[in-house]
């Protein structure tokens, strides 16, 4: 019953669009997504069939009995979807939460890491 | 990897945007190009000032006050590397906020949480409404 009632808020709640990086570096790929005001507790993240998505509620809530003044941001939900390509090693996808920014991990897959060739002589 | 480059990628995102700028309330103002976003409101007794900064260092962060101003600088510093796609703000930043009242300088508070900075200004007792007891003379 009360897992309706906190269903239903969490639909009405404005859907946004999280602002994302998606970096190349040596060790592989990194998404930083701006999720402010999300905690560890309401962020999920999905994989399916390549596509990994990414949901988080925030929790944001002005000063209880202020009277607000001026607002450029409020409560939402983040959502947003990647599709996965199989240069990502899938097993070893990593999160960090910190401070309202998520840092996903994706790191290359073996076979295609860059490596040298050894030449046989015979 | 992760893209697909082709030109009609952006377009549910688009549709998204348009959306979330029809759904946003009126309340919340349409001043897209000011960084940190600010929420301020007020009490009887104190000023709060909500700023939306996420993955901030706090500790380069600079709140300055003067008589009626609260000034933020800081910085949101890039990552290295090829990026495929940058959509959030990186660079230095600075936003004054204006109070309506002086507040008390020296009990000012700021606690830093999931990407939020919400600073507490203590309205200064001198304009803190206040009862007058009469006095009654015998």
């Amino acid at each position: 019953m009360s897992n309706d009632i906190t269903k239903r808020e969490a639909q009405e709640l404005p859907a946004f669009v999280p602002a994302t990086d998606i970096v190349e570096q040596e060790d592989g790929f990194h998404i930083y997504m701006d999720m402010p005001g999300v905690p560890k507790e309401n962020l999920s993240i999905d994989l399916k069939e390549g596509e990994v998505s990414i949901e988080g509620l925030s929790n944001y809530a002005a000063p209880a009995g202020a009277q607000a003044q001026h607002a450029e941001f409020g409560a939402g939900r983040y959502a947003r979807t990647f599709a996965l390509s199989d240069a990502v090693d899938k097993g070893r996808i990593k999160a960090v939460l910190k401070d309202g920014v998520l840092n996903l991990f994706l790191p290359k897959a073996e076979a295609v890491k860059p490596r040298k060739i050894t030449i046989e002589t015979t | 990897m992760v893209i697909d480059f082709s030109s009609f990628y952006d377009l549910p995102r688009e549709i998204a945007r348009i959306m979330d700028e029809a759904a946003r309330p009126v309340l919340i103002s349409q001043r897209r190009i000011a960084y940190p976003l600010v929420n301020l409101a007020e009490d009887q007794d104190n000023y709060y000032v909500d700023l939306d900064m996420p993955g901030v260092d706090t500790s380069k962060v600079e709140l300055t006050l003067t008589e009626r101003n609260l000034t933020v600088q800081g910085e949101r510093p890039a990552q290295p590397g090829r990026f495929f796609r940058q959509e959030r703000v990186a660079g230095s930043f600075q936003r004054i906020i204006t109070l309506g009242a002086p507040v008390d300088k020296d009990k000012v508070a700021a606690r830093y949480a999931d990407g939020i900075l919400r600073i507490t200004l203590p309205k200064s007792d001198a304009v803190k409404p206040r009862k007058i007891s009469i006095s009654a003379q015998g």
